[in-house]
């Protein structure tokens, strides 16, 4: 087995799921999950979860083919986006599997250990930092709520009409002046709403912008918020959510939830 | 591929739930931004930008075709 690991000559003796074309991929660490909770959720591939234990946490893992999740055809298949789509599919359902069992730090995606051991050794060295992460996270779920702008009808100043050169451009930099201020107001709007959504959670972040082409959205992505709330507290959350709403009609407010704690495990040192 | 809705209150279900799923996007916003990284003997673990970049401008494009079909 070790032998196999042409990258580890030192990996020492190993108790040997995987062969020497298979890996481990990581999900997800926990702490004290009932591995039961896992029962009917397959990983990828369809192949059965298991869990790696150290002290208290538990990795969720299961075994991947090298071939298929090895440095370069990972390259690969990044790019081809069904199979993307897949392995986020089942990444996402075996953490929130997990995550209504047990704190739950999420792993990146394609998180890929030689094996158990190698996981067992990430568990020990990062178990400080992992058990904080926890620590924060414990008891809470993600929420997402994004703030748009729906786009203006275009072209509703005058310009149908005859207008002088100077009068031209004299409505135009009104149009774009008035444009900027728009822009300034939502954007405004948008932080008091992360503000009163920041001061009901027990953590929040700012998510980059999204590109429309991406996610479909039509108007202006204003706000793209990430907040950590007490799994006690998600109705109320929801309810601020929809008040929000109510009070800022001239932007969308999109609120989704709950998820498990995507934006918050982070270790702190990396 | 999840389209961000009309604004809308969530449906909040009761503890022990089960927790929602999220728009490819949206996991994609925080499975390669964020999450543990772990390093050392791990094989690949997507902490590169760059890679990121790459992929998203393949995902636009696979995207858009997808949005373009009925």
């Amino acid at each position: 087995m070790s032998q196999a690991l042409r990258r580890t000559p030192n990996v020492g003796e190993v108790a040997g799921e995987p062969t020497d074309q298979d890996a481990r991929y990581v999900y997800a660490v926990c702490r004290g999950l009932d591995a039961q909770a896992l029962a009917g959720v397959a990983g990828l591939g369809a192949a059965p979860l298991d869990v790696v234990a150290h002290d208290e946490l538990t990795a969720v893992v299961s075994t991947v083919s090298l071939t298929e999740f090895g440095e370069e055809p990972l390259r690969r298949n990044l790019e081809d986006l069904s199979w993307l789509e897949g392995v986020v599919g089942v990444h996402d359902q075996v953490i929130r599997a997990a995550a209504v069992a047990a704190p739950t730090a999420p792993l990146r995606l394609a998180t890929i250990c030689f094996d158990d051991d190698a996981v067992r050794a990430r568990l020990r060295e990062w178990y400080i930092p992992l058990m904080q992460a926890l620590d924060r996270v414990e008891g809470c779920e993600e929420w997402s709520v994004k703030v748009l702008v729906p786009s203006m009808p275009a072209g509703s100043a005058a310009s149908d009409h005859p207008v002088s050169g100077a009068e031209y451009l004299r409505l135009k930099k009104a149009a774009s002046e008035g444009r900027a201020t728009e822009a300034a107001a939502a954007q405004e709007k948008a932080m008091a709403v992360h503000d009163e959504l920041s001061r009901r959670s027990v953590a929040s972040r700012h998510l980059s912008l999204q590109d429309p082409r991406l996610s479909g959205h039509s108007g202006t992505m204003v706000l793209n918020g990430a907040y950590l709330v007490r799994a006690e507290d998600a109705e109320t959350f929801a309810g601020r959510i929809g008040e929000l709403a109510a009070q800022y009609p001239e932007l969308l407010i999109d609120g989704r939830g709950p998820w498990p704690p995507y934006s918050f495990a982070m270790l702190d040192q990396r | 591929m999840t389209v961000l809705e009309d604004a809308s209150v969530p449906e909040v279900t009761r503890p022990s739930r089960e927790l929602a799923p999220a728009s490819l996007v949206d996991l994609l916003d925080r499975l390669l931004g964020t999450g543990v990284v772990v390093a050392g003997d791990v094989v690949v673990s997507l902490a590169g930008v760059d890679l990121v970049e790459v992929k998203l401008q393949v995902l636009i494009s696979s995207v858009r075709a997808e949005m373009a079909e009925p």
